[in-house]
């Protein structure tokens, strides 16, 4: 809780509650489900160009390279997730 | 006995169950460590691992839980009186079904967000997880069928409720497209969207619309209306399942989140304005009722979302456990929502004896439709707030409706992705997700034409209850892995085990008499074979989950 949350008063962090709360039944799953689709886009587009860093080479090195500085911060969560071990109850998710 | 005094109780139950017990356990057993770094920060990808506050993980929680199982049972329950109903639902959230909720987030999240296909896996062994994914199968078959039977056959038929329901998901699509295609702000998409959707479940009732139905209804007969309208209930499903989520799925399951909400709210507030007794309903009715057996053990699975649910163990370890910001999350919202449930369970069972103003009119109502009993009790209370009970009745039918449609979509989608990955070597046709939908439909279909509701709604709660179990043991194993106290999961879920095998044998070898002696003979037989699969599946995961306890008891000390 930060400083500013702290001085806040009960209404006011019950109202804050609330508000979670309810967007919480109403709206996360559609946020949720637009950060996967957009992860989901980018993790394709990733595995296309830098597929030799899991020993799948789809596109030509060169290219890949020219890409490479775009592609270096979500390279990590990339390949957690690509080789992550799955099954059918992740689809509840 | 009064609504409020219930309402008293139900209120204590909670107090003492989260206040007490459950803090008790959080910090003396499983000591959460709000420093200690969950999945959801330490593989953040913004996909399936994402930090969410606890209130807005609460609120996600309580909706992904939350369908037609905790408004149902209680209603079905009520036949062995209000007070077995309620001791289980008080008693049963109590000891077993915050539990389950709260510990299939823990393990998950101290598991770096494994599921429970893979912990099942690895801890008790490699041919569980395949049985535990089989019996998931089946076990959402029964909810289609359980669904799709209360929705198709009880409510649509009634010629007041169709035009609600087109109502809703037209207006669902107008969110989507709204939100996603003209970006519009929410609040306004809001407001338009739900206010013409409320317009629609008014007109939906007058003389005009529902006259409409009712000469196609007339003009279908008995029979073709309990073939009909499955059928559209069915395809609405299907469109749910194979259009692309925030085209239809998830606009319409936001607008009916708010026919829901203001329903509920002002279900409460009616209720509490109104305060009705009970009347000459009684406490208890006998040991056992016929159609649905003896008290033990089908109460314990009659009502199952609303004192303990497998379902929640699902939504539990696959979609809160990878999102939980902190550690000390995992109570707040787990075991809140599940207390939330509890809550939402008692006033249903409310509905059924206080809203009903007595025996004979409940058994009246019940009569009718089993169902309809809510929508006839929420209608009363609303009534108290202004409400006429013309619109009360069908809007309350609209609500279960878009309640279980909401679990259906999802449900649907899974069956699907399980087609495709059980038998799509096999069949390659069922990798195309047309063809696993239309399967999926067909199968739920001919549940719901050929089963006899008590019967499917009983096996879907003994098949819930029984996931419920197996997450107890996973968790189970896990304490002992870990070296942790792990008698306040082992007992509810020995209880749950033997309890639910024995539901499932009473009800299926019911039914496999009934369809000896010539009674829907179809549906009974499906009924029975279902009941003994899940059983034969229950007894594999049993002994493999007993051999893998004795492996863990060895090399820990008992506790």
């Amino acid at each position: 809780m930060s400083g500013e949350e702290k001085g806040d008063g009960a209404l006011k962090r019950f109202g804050r509650s609330a508000k979670e709360f309810l967007y919480g039944m109403a709206g996360h799953d559609m946020t949720r489900f637009a950060l996967k689709t957009r992860g989901s886009m980018e993790h394709l587009f990733i595995l296309i160009t830098m597929g030799d860093l899991l020993g799948i080479p789809i596109l030509p090195p060169y290219y890949s390279l020219r890409l490479l500085p775009y592609v270096v911060p979500q390279i990590s969560t990339w390949k957690r997730r690509m080789l992550r071990e799955r099954d059918l109850t992740d689809a509840l998710a | 006995m009064n609504a409020i005094v219930v309402l008293v109780i139900g209120a204590l139950g909670i107090g003492l169950g989260y206040g007490w017990y459950a803090r008790r356990i959080d910090r003396d057993i499983v000591q959460p460590d709000p420093k200690k770094a969950t999945p959801a920060k330490m593989y953040m990808d913004g996909v399936d691992f994402t930090p969410a506050s606890r209130n807005v993980l609460f609120g996600y929680q309580f909706k992904s839980i939350a369908a037609l199982g905790p408004i149902g049972g209680p209603i079905v329950a009520a036949q062995w009186g209000w007070l077995p109903a309620l001791l289980w639902i008080i008693l049963g959230t109590f000891f077993i079904g915050w539990v389950q909720d709260y510990a299939s987030i823990i393990v998950p999240m101290r598991s770096e967000g494994d599921t429970f296909g893979a912990l099942s896996y690895k801890l008790i062994s490699p041919r569980a997880r395949s049985i535990l994914l089989i019996f998931i199968y089946l076990y959402l078959l029964l909810i289609m069928g359980a669904f799709g039977q209360v929705i198709g056959v009880l409510f649509l038929s009634k010629p007041a409720v169709p035009f609600g329901i087109l109502s809703v998901i037209l207006m669902g699509l107008l969110a989507g497209q709204m939100t996603y295609k003209w970006k519009q702000d929410i609040i306004l998409t809001t407001v338009i969207t739900v206010v013409v959707a409320f317009f629609g479940i008014w007109l939906g009732q007058t003389g005009f619309i529902s006259g409409i139905f009712e000469g196609l209804n007339n003009a279908l007969g008995a029979g073709g209306v309990k073939i009909f309208w499955p059928i559209v209930t069915m395809i609405i499903c299907y469109l749910g399942a194979v259009l692309p989520i925030w085209r239809w799925a998830q606009p319409t399951n936001y607008v009916s989140f708010w026919i829901i909400a203001l329903g509920m709210l002002g279900g409460v507030i009616g209720m509490i304005i109104w305060h009705p007794s009970f009347g000459d309903f009684p406490a208890f009715t006998g040991w056992s009722v016929a159609g649905l057996g003896p008290l033990w053990p089908i109460l314990f699975v009659t009502i199952a979302c609303g004192a303990i649910s497998g379902w929640h163990s699902l939504v539990s370890s696959s979609g809160t456990a990878r999102q939980i910001e902190k550690e000390t999350d995992a109570l707040p919202v787990g075991g809140g929502a599940m207390f939330m449930e509890m809550a939402l369970g008692v006033i249903s069972l409310l509905t059924a004896t206080a809203a009903t103003g007595g025996w004979d009119a409940f058994k009246e109502v019940y009569a009718s439709g089993k169902f309809g009993v809510f929508a006839v009790g929420l209608a009363a209370f609303l009534s108290h707030i202004g409400i006429p009970t013309s619109f009360g009745v069908p809007y309350g039918m609209v609500f279960l409706t878009i309640m279980g449609l909401t679990i259906m979509y999802l449900v649907v989608r899974f069956m699907r992705v399980a087609s495709a990955e059980f038998l799509g070597d096999t069949i390659p046709a069922l990798k195309n997700i047309h063809v696993g939908a239309i399967v999926a439909l067909i199968l739920s279909l001919i549940v719901i034409w050929t089963g006899v509701w008590q019967t499917i709604w009983v096996l879907f709660g003994g098949a819930n209850q029984m996931m419920a179990s197996l997450a107890l043991l996973i968790v189970t194993l896990w304490l002992m892995s870990q070296g942790k106290k792990y008698a306040w999961t082992l007992w509810p879920g020995v209880f749950m085990y033997v309890t639910t095998i024995a539901a499932l044998g009473y009800t299926g070898i019911k039914a496999l008499m009934a369809a000896f002696a010539g009674t829907k003979v179809t549906g009974n037989i499906i009924a029975g074979v279902v009941a003994l699969a899940l059983i034969a599946c229950a007894l594999i995961l049993g002994y493999d989950g007993g051999k893998a306890l004795m492996r863990k008891g060895e090399a820990v000390p008992a506790k």
